[in-house]
C-alpha cells in the first residue's frame, strides 16, 4: 500500500483529534442529561431510611419544623422548608449512608451514583461507623455519646482537624473516609455523592435541632487515651482473647466479616474489604479512636459493658490483623499488604485448626 | 570575557525578534504552571511559583551555557514538597512556610555537595537516553491526565496511590459533573491553538492565541451570564506580590525534630531535580547539536537553589516541557529563556490584573497541548527497534504513573545497567575445532559462560591440544587473570593473542610480502 502524501497525513490527523474531541464533548453532554435526568426522578428509600425521614418528618414545604423534636417535647423554631430537589437529595443522601455498596438497591450504579467506584471492598459501607444511618440513639431515643453522628459533625463544619492541623471542610473529611475507612478512592469535592450526604447530615442537624458550631457528646468518638485506663500498657494476647470472646461471634474468627447470601451482615475488621492502614481505625495511627468506637458501639446490643483497657487491647488486636496499605505507603507496601492478606489468614486457619485437633486428640487421650 | 559575552549574544541564526516570541510564549505557559504548581501541589502561595518561574529562570539561563534550557518550577519537585512538609505542619501557614524554606535550601546544599564531589556527580550520567525519553513521555501522559479536572472546572484529586486509577476517574467526572461553561472554554483554546499551529506563521502564536480565545469567551459568558453563573474559576491577581519577597529558612532550635524529618524529603528533592536537569540536558544536546557539559546545568541549579529559598521560591530544575517546547520552536541562543523571565516579571508588575481573567480552564488546555508536545512518536520509534531499549522505555514509561518519577529514574536505571551487565555477562564464545575463541570481557560475570564451553572442550578427547584465543578481549579483570592463570598450567592448552604483533615486529622483512609461512607459524606458537 503507498503511503499517504504528508499533507492529507496531516489532515487525516487532524481529523481523527477533532473527530475524538467532538465525540468526547457528545458523551459529556450526553452523561450530563443522565445525571440531570437521575436528579429528577422519584427516590426509592431503604427500609431505615424509609423510617428514619418518616419519624424526622421530611417533606418539601416552606418551613420545617422537627417532628422529632415535637415528640420529645421541644417546640424549636420553625427553620426553612425544603424544595422538592432538596428531599431528594436528602434521601438520595440517606440511601447512601444506609447502604452504600447498593445491595438494597434495584439498579446500584443509578441509584447510589456508582458510589461502589470508590470503595474497594464489597463489605463497607458509611453506616458501619456512622451507626443509625449518621444518627445512632439510646433506647431512651437520645443521640449516644461518641457514636460519630453526622448531625452534629455538619454543626462543626470547616474545623481544623485535631490529627492533621488542617482547616477540613466537610466535604474533605468524607473523602477522607472513601480513601482510608473504605479503603477507596477520592471521589471529586463536586461529586453527587459528597453533596447528597453533606445535604442529609444538614437535614438531620436540623431534625435534631443542632446548632452551628457547637460541639455536641454524639459528635466524633469518645476516644480512650491510656492515660484513661489503669497504664497497664496495651496487651495483644488479651486482646486476642477478648476478640474470640466478644467479636469473633459476629466478624468471624479472623475478622473478615460475615456474609450472607451475598449480603454483608457484619462487616470485615481485616483483610481486603477492611479499612486501610492509614485509616484512623488503625491503633497504630491512631491509638485513641479504635477504642472509643468499641467502647461506645460494640458488641451491638451490649454498648458499654467493655472497660477501657478492655477496649484498647481489642484495638491493639484489631490493628494488627493483615489489612489494605495506605494511600501513601506506596506501591511495594500495597503489594506487601495484598501478599499478607492472601497468605496469612489461610495459614492461621490452617495452623489453629491443627491445633484444635491436637488439643482434642490429647483431651481425648 | 569577550568570548563568553559574544556566545551569550549570539542568537544562533535567529532574529531577536523571534527569541523574543519564544520568550513570551514560554512566559506565558510557566505562568500557569507555577501558580499551580505552587498552589495546588506544593501547598505554597502561589508567588513561590511566580518567583521561581522569574528568578529561577533567570539565574539559571545566565549560569547554565545550554541554549535549549529552560529551569523554573516543575511539577514533580512540588509534588515532592507537598508530600514531604503535609505531616510537619498545615499547609499554606508560617510554620509550613518556614520548613519549605529550609527544605528548599537543604536540596540546594545536597546539590552542591554533588558539584563539589565529582563521581557523585558521575552516579547522575547512568540516565541512558530510553530512561529519559520514557520519563519524558510517562510525564506528558501524566501532564494531560492531571489537567483533566481544571479542563471542567473541578478541584483536583490529590490522592497518590494508583495515578491512572485517578486519572481515569478524573476523566469520568469531567464526563459526568464537568462545569460545561469550562469544558467549552478548554475545549475553544485547545482548538484554537492546535488549529493555529497548523499554519507555519502562526506556529509559535498558537499557545498565545488559544489563551486569548479562551479568555475572550470567558470574559462573553461572564458578561451575559455573570461570574456567578458559569462559575469558572480565574487565575489570581498577582501584581501585588512585587518584584521579590525576601525571606529566610527556619532553623529554630524548637525546629529541629521537623528539619530532621524532613532531610530524606531534602535528599529526593536534590535527586529528581539533578537527574531532571542532567537527564533534559543530554536530551537537548543530542536535539540541538550543541553539546553543554552536564556540570554546568548542576551547577547553574545548586547554585540558584541555595539562593532562591531567600527570596520565596520554589526550587528550580530543568523543565522537559518547556524545553521540548524551545526545541519545537527551534530557539537559537539563551536569550530566549533569560527574556522569558523578564516578560514574566512584567505580566506581573504591570499587566496583573489582565492575567487576572484567563480562565484556569484555559491554561489547563494549554497545559494539555505542552504534555502533547512532549511525546515525540521518532524517538519512541527509535527505542523499539531495539528489544531491550523498548523494555527499559516502557519500563521508565510505566513507572512514571506507578512508582511516580524518582521511581522511575531509578527503575528505568536499574533496567540499563541490568542489561549492561547482562550483555557484559554473556560474551560470545565458541568453538572452532579446536580453537576456543572469546570476544567480549573476561570478568567474574561472564566466566561461568566461558568455563563451560572451556570444560566441554577439554574433556573432548577428539582433541590433543587446546587453543584459547582471547584476541577479541578487551577487559580482565583480575578473578579473569587468576583463572587464565590455572588455565596456562593444563598443559593440553595453549594460549592465542593475535594483537601482540610481536611476531610482525620481530622480523621486519617479512611485511613487504604480506604475512610469511614463518609469521604465522609464530603467531601459532603463541
Amino acid at each position: 500500500m503507498r503511503p499517504l502524501p504528508a499533507g492529507w497525513a496531516k489532515a487525516l490527523r487532524l481529523a481523527l483529534l477533532f473527530g475524538a474531541l467532538l465525540g468526547l464533548y457528545a458523551l459529556a453532554v450526553a452523561r450530563h442529561e443522565e445525571r440531570a435526568q437521575i436528579r429528577e426522578q422519584a427516590v426509592v428509600l431503604t427500609p431505615s431510611c424509609a423510617d428514619k425521614l418518616d419519624r424526622y418528618g421530611l417533606a418539601a414545604g416552606p418551613d420545617y419544623v422537627s417532628t422529632y423534636m415535637l415528640a420529645r417535647g421541644w417546640h424549636p423554631d420553625p427553620r426553612r422548608g425544603y424544595s422538592e430537589q432538596d428531599v431528594r437529595a436528602i434521601q438520595r443522601g440517606c440511601n447512601i449512608i444506609d447502604d452504600l455498596q447498593g445491595q438494597l438497591a434495584t439498579d446500584p450504579g443509578r441509584e447510589r451514583w456508582n458510589s461502589t467506584r470508590f470503595v474497594r471492598g464489597t463489605h463497607t459501607s458509611c453506616d458501619h461507623c456512622h451507626q443509625g444511618i449518621g444518627d445512632k440513639q439510646t433506647a431512651a431515643g437520645v443521640p449516644q455519646t461518641g457514636s460519630l453522628s453526622l448531625g452534629a459533625s455538619w454543626v462543626m463544619a470547616d474545623m481544623y482537624d485535631q490529627f492533621t492541623g488542617i482547616l477540613l471542610p466537610f466535604e474533605l473529611r468524607q473523602m477522607q473516609c472513601y480513601i482510608n475507612s473504605s479503603n477507596g478512592y477520592k471521589p471529586n469535592v463536586a461529586d453527587d455523592l459528597i453533596r447528597d450526604v453533606t445535604a442529609y447530615s444538614r437535614f438531620l442537624a436540623a431534625a435534631l435541632d443542632l446548632r452551628f458550631g457547637n460541639r455536641y457528646a454524639e459528635q466524633g468518638i469518645d476516644e480512650v487515651t491510656a492515660s484513661s485506663t489503669l497504664k497497664r500498657g496495651d496487651d495483644y494476647v488479651r486482646g486476642a482473647a477478648l476478640f474470640k470472646e466478644k467479636c469473633a461471634r459476629c466478624h468471624g474468627p479472623q475478622g473478615l466479616g460475615t456474609v450472607v447470601e451475598g449480603k454483608v451482615v457484619y462487616p470485615a475488621l481485616a483483610g481486603p474489604n477492611s479499612f486501610n492502614h492509614q485509616s484512623r481505625n488503625n491503633f497504630s495511627f491512631v491509638s485513641t479512636i479504635l477504642p472509643g468506637f468499641i467502647c461506645r458501639n460494640m458488641p451491638l446490643g451490649e454498648e458499654g459493658t467493655l472497660s477501657n483497657q478492655d477496649c484498647r487491647d481489642i484495638g491493639f488486636y484489631v490493628s494488627n490483623l493483615p489489612r489494605p496499605a495506605g494511600d501513601k505507603e506506596g506501591p511495594l507496601a500495597a503489594l506487601w499488604n495484598q501478599l499478607m492478606m492472601r497468605v496469612m489468614p489461610p495459614m492461621i486457619h490452617a495452623v489453629e485448626t491443627w491445633r484444635h485437633a491436637d488439643t482434642s486428640g490429647e483431651s481425648g487421650a | 570575557m569577550i568570548a563568553r559575552l559574544s556566545s551569550w549574544a549570539s542568537l544562533g541564526g535567529r532574529s531577536l525578534g523571534s527569541e523574543l516570541l519564544i520568550g513570551l510564549t514560554l512566559a506565558v505557559v510557566v505562568l500557569p504552571q507555577a501558580i499551580a504548581f505552587s498552589t495546588t501541589l506544593a501547598g505554597l502561595p502561589s508567588y513561590f511559583g511566580i518567583y521561581c518561574a522569574i528568578w529561577g529562570v533567570l539565574s539559571s539561563a545566565l549560569l547554565n551555557p545550554s541554549r535549549v534550557f529552560h529551569g523554573g518550577p516543575n511539577s514533580t519537585q512540588s509534588a515532592v514538597v507537598g508530600v514531604t512538609l503535609l505531616p510537619v505542619a498545615p499547609q499554606f501557614g508560617p510554620d509550613y512556610i518556614g520548613c519549605a524554606l529550609t527544605l528548599f535550601l537543604l536540596a540546594g546544599l545536597i546539590q552542591l555537595l554533588f558539584l563539589a564531589i565529582r563521581p557523585l556527580g558521575r552516579m547522575l550520567d547512568f540516565v541512558s537516553e530510553p530512561v529519559a525519553n520514557g520519563m519524558i513521555c510517562g510525564i506528558g501522559v501524566y501532564m494531560i491526565l492531571k489537567s483533566f479536572p481544571t479542563f471542567a472546572g473541578l478541584p483536583v484529586n490529590t490522592q497518590v496511590e494508583w495515578r491512572l486509577w485517578i486519572a481515569w476517574q478524573s476523566f469520568l467526572s469531567v464526563l459526568e459533573i464537568g462545569n460545561m461553561h469550562a469544558i467549552h472554554i478548554g475545549l475553544i483554546t485547545l482548538v484554537v491553538t492546535i488549529v493555529a499551529r497548523q499554519f507555519h506563521a502562526l506556529r509559535n502564536w498558537g499557545i498565545l492565541l488559544g489563551i486569548l480565545a479562551g479568555t475572550l469567551y470567558s470574559q462573553y459568558l461572564n458578561a451575559h451570564f455573570g461570574l456567578g453563573e458559569t462559575l469558572v474559576e480565574q487565575t489570581a491577581n498577582i501584581s501585588p506580590a512585587g518584584f521579590v519577597y525576601p525571606s529566610l529558612p527556619l532553623f529554630a532550635q524548637e525546629a529541629m525534630p521537623d528539619i530532621i524529618s524532613i532531610i530524606p524529603g531534602a535528599v529526593t528533592l536534590a535527586l529528581l531535580g539533578l537527574f531532571q536537569t542532567v537527564a533534559a540536558m543530554r536530551m537537548m544536546n543530542r536535539k540541538s547539536g550543541q553539546f553543554v557539559d552536564a556540570r554546568h546545568g548542576i551547577f547553574a541549579d545548586a547554585v540558584s537553589n541555595c539562593v532562591l529559598p531567600f527570596i520565596s521560591a520554589l526550587p528550580t530544575c530543568a523543565s522537559f516541557n518547556r524545553m521540548s517546547l524551545m526545541q519545537a520552536m527551534n530557539t537559537g541562543s539563551r536569550v530566549a529563556a533569560a527574556s522569558s523571565a523578564l516578560f514574566l516579571l512584567a505580566l506581573v508588575s504591570f499587566f496583573g490584573e489582565y492575567i487576572a481573567i484567563i480562565p484556569v480552564p484555559a491554561m489547563a488546555a494549554i497545559i494539555m497541548v505542552v504534555g502533547a508536545n512532549m511525546i515525540d512518536w521518532s524517538d519512541i520509534r527509535a527505542h523499539f527497534e531495539h528489544r531491550p531499549e523498548a523494555i527499559v522505555f516502557s519500563a521508565s514509561f510505566l513507572s512514571v504513573h506507578i512508582f511516580g518519577l524518582f521511581g522511575a529514574v531509578i527503575c528505568g536505571s536499574l533496567l540499563a545497567l541490568a542489561y549492561a551487565k547482562w550483555e557484559k555477562a554473556h560474551p560470545n564464545v565458541d568453538l572452532e575445532g579446536n580453537v576456543l575463541r572469546i570476544r567480549g570481557n573476561i570478568y567474574y560475570g561472564s566466566l561461568p559462560v566461558i568455563e563451560s564451553l572451556y570444560h566441554r572442550a577439554n574433556n573432548d578427547p577428539r582433541f590433543e591440544e587446546l587453543v584459547v584465543d582471547f584476541s577479541a578481549v578487551h577487559h580482565i579483570d583480575p578473578e579473569g587473570i587468576r583463572w587464565l592463570a590455572e588455565v596456562g598450567k593444563n598443559g593440553k592448552v595453549r594460549m592465542a593473542d593475535r594483537r601482540s604483533g610481536q611476531d610482525r615486529r620481530g622480523d621486519r622483512r617479512g611485511r613487504v610480502g604480506g604475512p610469511t609461512r614463518k609469521d604465522r607459524r609464530k603467531r601459532q606458537a603463541l
